[in-house]
């Protein structure tokens, strides 16, 4: 049984984020990207998985970029088996991305693959269904357990209030976590660094991946600030504003 | 004196019991030599004696438990006597008609009054301890409830050793002394040189020769007998403590406090089990007295959690103990951490270094903790807050979950614009730290830090956005590798800096840079605020007007204090300001960790906490009268703000900096800081970020 | 042909908010570009048809009444071929999610996420969509057919909500392989407190630091009398139970007054609040986009502000 996981970098939002001088993109001349926390929650779903003799390969898979050699031995670190990094090509969207990797998996044996069930970036879609999508295989998104029997994944898919579903999947199919059974784990640095010195990523050539999806950004900025809160200075005037709304 | 026979019957007991005892001895000897690795060959004569100077003097005892101490001396110099006194009692015994009773030598006259008046300290101290254990049972002698014990500790085996240790030196001691009595009282007088033996020898008075000479014999084999046979015993008991005391001390760590030792095992940092950890570890459990000192002293323990650095040293001791043979075998060694202390008790130590510095016999209780943090963090077995800040650290640089890019925000509510030291040479760069920077409570005082040294024209700059927590912290809580990460990134951007000498206003950054960045390869002259503060007021840079007539206490924070031994520049700043300085009974190294240090500061409090440390500090402030707690470190000055409000103290307890002080004690008139600011080399006051200078 | 489609949703028998929230805004749209509103139901919900007076008709395409991600979506891909819409509009839900995606990559459509709001514009529609955590808004032009994913409480429920009589045209769909079946609903675990009902909410995010301090906010849901709510990094934590989370996959509130901790604002959250009469903002950070949303607020720390209250409100 053998579980991809598709690991992608996002920008940290603790970051001040800036429109650039274009007026359509992030400035991300000085900003850290870090990887996406859905992603990081597939990888520990599926190493979870794996540890529980379930699963008996976890590979993870990412576009090359810049530290993305480190995302991957972290990768490895926390317990996957593999890495595979994707080259040639720069996929500008989410259905580029998912061009390549489909590119990559159609001919790879793989029974699932885990991918965040979405990422701060994604608009022009979720790469879990869209990739789904070009394998032509199931997809169920927002996935929050996982259980394996023969042929068929288990999983439950959150709704709104509280509520879940069950659905029984035949594999091969794509699963977008939501959240893992429990938070991803910690990688040690110096094991990271271990897994530097003795592991090595293996490199796949992402192929054609098309064009990018549907129409360009117009503009970006921030939310206006216009229509935003009332800013407070004091405790007695939010006292005030308790009381007034009846709160007190 | 004695008969053939029992001459005989004693070199039998010699030989066998001293076989039983070279077994456990060697024993000894295999475990701590399957320990890890470390060097504590350097200069071994001076070690040895200035170990043995140490011990003799007493010195390593009278750190705490002064009356207490008073009496082990007792003991000690009693004890240490007795090695003359039974070689006097073997000759006798074979030697015919040798006894210094009597003698008119004057060397045997000395010997006597010596032997005399050492057996009689000797039984007083140790009834004084057999009290003290059995009768008034003090309670720091008791581990809290939920600390992980041996079984053979829960049963009660403290108190069976020290029973059994204590019965064997009265007897033993008793008996010749009794002894003497009887030989005096065979003689017909006393001597003056045996004063007390000659008090009790009226008891015998009326006794027949026969009689005596039995009461001789009998108590000379319970003397001797006993020691011999008590001799196979000592690998198993506490009492061991009295050959391998001198030789922990001896064997010490010489090096820097503050610099922790490098991985030696790096494919499995850290320590597993017993033998994972340095070798002078592994001797530490025979050394252990079980005294806890240590834990009486440790902020963890003492707040109600589940570390006591004592029952770890003991649980190490039943363990291999109960091992015996076994010890050795391949089967896979048992975990530290499933006998000797439990996973709650190794995230509770602060890394406040009070245990090791209280020690009478040179152990190291932490040390284990930091090598059991380090296997544990490889293993990513941590509690989850911690993994969330090492995350923040390894993706931001610090500790806050922030953007590095607001690192030096807090400067922004400045007047005066600060040189970034990366793009332009200062005289001393000022490595702010994580919680200066970052935390609310800290930033007023990082503020003033900027204003006092820019009033008195010290050419100083920040890093700004690129510097990243110096890593002291992390490195005790057991990550190594992100240590190192952090170190070379820092040592890389220092090394592209032009500077004479770092500051810093925390005592944690101040150690790690000053001890441990060597060893990475960042050599650099290292000064905590305070003692630049002082050359800047004796040089007269500083100029204090005023004379502040305030009361106030100061609290030594660990890093500066225990381990790096600053005590007096803090002290000598204030006292330059005019203040009056009351000290807590705990100060200078015995000072009382405020709880932070270790990544505890990350970490959330124990359920079973009782008191938090820091409030038992404002506590102690509070019952010296004062209203003034001055710290110089900004971890202590937000636990204790804090810990000033939840103790209900926030009226009577102010808590200051020591740059709260100078800068009042400056009276800088308000136009003035317009002045500088605005005559500022090369730099206009503005508010618009600008190319040069640090881009706010 | 300029016609909009709304994928109705529904969970257990009833239309959730998302579907009225859409067809308001669909019907507005589709009056500007000179189309009409569709919306399509699954299984038997064609029966409610009276619920969508918004719509100008319905397409009913049948199958199961439990949703389902491949069935559903390989209905709506087919009645998309067959119509040609303009535009899609489909909730940004977890079962919208499993459509939107799958349709406009098979038919290779404009896709847009997080849409917070949208308007006619020259041959087409300007669509701005919600990222990066709620810091950043970015609007995409669609001319052609375009499926857009619309945020829960982007627009309003009840300008979507007109009884009606739209025609009910029974569309023979395609259902997919079956690779993918359902097989029950899991309710969520009965909890001490529904927060659905709350008249005022106390809720804490990220920025509460620790378990520990939870303690702060319980005093002060104490005193205003209030419930205790929260997002869902403290769920995940395990620091609080599910039935206190606010958001999109937690429960959906509308108290008189919201007080939020330290709480950032990600959509996710905003989407279970919005709804709220009231919202205090209370966050250390400024720029934080929960001020987009709130009606007033306080950028300190929420430590001390907090405190500073109980302090007050206790006197």
């Amino acid at each position: 049984m053998k579980i991809a996981v598709l690991l992608k970098k996002v920008p940290d939002l603790v970051e001040d984020l800036e429109v650039d001088a274009s007026g359509k993109e992030l400035d991300t001349d000085d900003i850290k990207f870090k990887l996406n926390e859905y992603d990081d929650h597939a990888l520990e779903e599926a190493i979870l998985l794996k540890e529980s003799g379930a699963v008996d390969e976890v590979v993870a898979m990412a576009v090359d970029g810049e530290d993305v050699d480190k995302m991957l031995f972290t990768a490895i670190a926390k317990g996957a088996d593999k890495a595979v990094k994707l080259t040639d090509g720069n996929p500008a969207d989410s259905h580029q991305l998912g061009k390549a990797f489909s590119n990559v998996l159609e001919s790879a044996n793989y029974d699932l693959v885990f991918t965040g069930v979405q990422s701060v970036d994604d608009r022009d879609g979720q790469l879990g269904p869209i990739l789904a999508s070009y394998l032509h295989v199931p997809c169920v998104s927002v996935v929050s357990g996982v259980a394996l029997s023969g042929e068929t994944a288990v999983v439950h898919k959150e709704y709104s209030g509280g509520m879940m579903a069950e659905f029984e999947v035949d594999m091969p199919a794509v699963l977008g976590i939501q959240a893992a059974k429990q938070a991803p784990r910690y990688a040690p640095v110096s094991k990271i660094r271990q897994v530097q010195e003795t592991a090595s990523i293996m490199e796949a050539s992402m192929g054609d991946v098309g064009s990018a999806n549907g129409s360009a950004v117009a503009s970006m900025a921030p939310p206006t600030k216009g229509s935003g809160a009332e800013m407070l200075d004091d405790i007695d005037d939010l006292i005030d504003v308790l009381k007034d709304k009846g709160a007190i | 004196m004695l008969s053939p026979n029992e001459q005989i019957a004693f070199i039998l007991l010699v030989v066998v019991c001293g076989r039983l005892a070279f077994q456990g001895f060697n024993r000894i000897f295999k475990t701590v030599k399957s320990g890890a690795k470390a060097d504590r060959s350097d200069n071994l004569f001076g070690r040895f004696m200035n170990a043995l100077i140490d011990v003799f003097l007493q010195k390593p005892i009278a750190k705490a438990r002064p009356i207490v101490s008073m009496f082990h001396s007792f003991i000690f110099f009693g004890f240490s006597f007795y090695l003359l006194v039974n070689m006097n009692d073997v000759l006798e015994a074979y030697v015919d008609g040798w006894t210094t009773i009597g003698s008119d030598n004057i060397v045997a006259k000395l010997f006597n009054v010596f032997a005399d008046i050492f057996s009689v300290f000797v039984l007083v101290g140790m009834i004084f301890f057999l009290y003290r254990r059995f009768v008034q049972k003090p309670k720091v002698m008791e581990f809290n409830t939920n600390v992980k014990l041996h079984p053979g500790v829960s049963a009660g085996g403290l108190k069976k050793d020290s029973l059994i240790v204590g019965i064997f030196i009265l007897i033993h001691v008793g008996s010749r002394w009794l002894g003497t009595a009887m030989h005096l009282a065979g003689n017909g007088h006393t001597d003056s040189w045996l004063p007390t033996a000659s008090i009790i020898s009226g008891l015998f008075s009326n006794w027949s020769h026969a009689s005596l000479e039995t009461g001789i014999h009998v108590t000379w084999w319970l003397a001797m007998g006993l020691i011999v046979m008590f001799l196979p015993y000592f690998p198993r008991s506490k009492h061991i403590h009295l050959m391998i005391a001198p030789v922990n001390l001896a064997l010490g760590r010489k090096t820097a406090r503050g610099a922790m030792d490098g991985i030696s095992n790096p494919a499995s940092p850290g320590s597993k089990t017993l033998s994972d950890l340095p070798w002078p570890q592994v001797l530490d459990p025979w050394a252990c007295i079980m005294c806890t000192r240590c834990h009486e002293v440790c902020p963890a323990h003492e707040s109600g959690t589940p570390l006591s650095p004592s029952a770890l040293e003991i649980n190490k001791r039943y363990f291999i103990n109960e091992q015996g043979n076994a010890l050795f075998n391949d089967a896979g060694e048992t975990a530290l951490m499933d006998y000797a202390i439990s996973d709650d008790a190794v995230w509770s130590c602060t890394t406040c270094y009070a245990c090791v510095e209280v020690c009478p016999v040179g152990n190291e209780p932490m040390m284990d903790i930091m090598e059991m943090r380090r296997n544990q963090v490889f293993d990513a077995k941590m509690p989850d807050e911690l993994a969330d800040v090492l995350r923040s650290l390894d993706e931001q640089g610090n500790s806050f979950n922030e953007s590095a890019r607001r690192r030096h925000k807090w400067s922004k509510k400045l007047d005066i614009k600060l040189k970034d030291a990366t793009k332009e040479p200062v005289k001393y760069l000022w490595y702010v730290g994580d919680f200066a920077s970052f935390n609310q409570n800290c930033q007023d005082t990082t503020r003033k830090v900027a204003e006092v040294l820019t009033a008195a024209g010290v050419d100083f700059g920040i890093m700004g956005k690129k510097e990243k927590s110096a890593g002291n912290d992390v490195r005790r809580t057991g990550e190594e590798g992100l240590f190192e990460v952090l170190a070379e990134q820092n040592i890389k951007m220092l090394e592209k800096c032009d500077f004479e000498e770092i500051f810093t206003t925390d005592p944690h950054t101040f150690n790690t840079l000053k001890n441990e960045y060597p060893d990475k390869g960042g050599n650099y002259t290292v000064k905590h605020y305070s003692t630049l503060l002082l050359e800047l007021i004796q040089s007269g840079d500083i100029d204090l007007k005023k004379k502040l007539d305030i009361k106030a206490t100061y609290h030594d924070p660990c890093y500066l204090g225990r381990y790096n031994g600053i005590y007096n520049d803090p002290r000598d700043v204030m006292k330059l300001c005019g203040i009056d300085l009351v000290e807590m009974p705990r100060n200078k190294e015995n000072s009382f960790c405020c709880g932070a240090g270790g990544g505890r500061v990350w970490l959330p409090d124990h359920d079973d906490m009782t008191q938090r440390p820091s409030e038992n500090r404002i506590e102690e402030a509070v019952a010296v009268g004062v209203n003034n707690f001055t710290v110089a470190c900004p971890k202590d000055m937000t636990m204790y703000a804090d810990a000033a409000k939840t103790s209900g103290n926030e009226d009577t307890m102010v808590v200051k900096d020591i740059i709260d002080f100078v800068l009042e004690a400056m009276d800088l008139p308000e136009p003035i800081m317009e002045e500088i600011a605005s005559s500022y080399p090369n730099e206009e006051v503005s508010t618009e970020p600008q190319s040069e200078g640090l881009d706010l | 042909m300029g016609d909009i489609l709304v994928i109705t949703e529904h969970l257990k028998g009833e239309f959730q908010d998302i579907t009225f929230e859409m067809l308001g805004k669909a019907k507005e749209l589709a009056g500007a570009s000179g189309g009409q509103c569709i919306a399509v139901t699954f299984g038997n919900m064609n029966g409610k048809a009276g619920e969508l007076g918004m719509a100008h008709s319905v397409v009913s395409v049948g199958g199961s009444d439990d949703f389902n991600p491949e069935s559903y979506a390989a209905a709506v891909q087919s009645v998309v071929s067959a119509k040609s819409p303009s535009l899609v509009m489909v909730g940004s839900t977890s079962m919208g999610m499993d459509i939107a995606n799958s349709v406009a990559t098979a038919l290779d459509i404009t896709t847009v996420s997080y849409c917070a709001d949208m308007s006619s514009s020259d041959g087409g529609f300007s669509v701005t969509s919600s990222m990066y955590g709620g810091k950043m808004n970015v609007v995409t032009d669609v001319s052609g057919s375009a499926v857009a994913m619309v945020l829960a409480g982007a627009f309003n429920a009840d300008a979507g909500k007109s009884a009606g009589s739209p025609t009910v045209e029974d569309f023979a769909a395609e259902t997919g392989a079956g690779k993918v079946r359902f097989k029950q609903l899991i309710e969520p675990e009965a909890a001490d407190v529904d927060i659905t009902q709350s008249d005022i909410l106390v809720a804490v995010g990220r920025g509460i630091g620790s378990k520990d301090d939870i303690e702060l906010a319980e005093e002060l849901a104490d005193i205003l009398d209030a419930d205790l709510a929260c997002s869902r990094p403290l769920v995940d934590a395990g620091w609080m139970s599910k039935a206190h989370q606010v958001g999109k996959s937690g429960m959906k509130v509308k108290p008189k007054v919201y007080i939020a901790l330290g709480i950032s604002g990600a959509p996710e959250h905003i989407e279970g609040m919005k709804s709220s009469s009231t919202i205090i903002a209370i966050n250390s950070d400024k720029n934080a986009p929960i001020f987009d949303v709130a009606h007033y607020g306080m950028a300190e720390d929420l430590f001390d502000v907090v405190e500073e209250l109980v302090e007050e409100l206790e006197d």
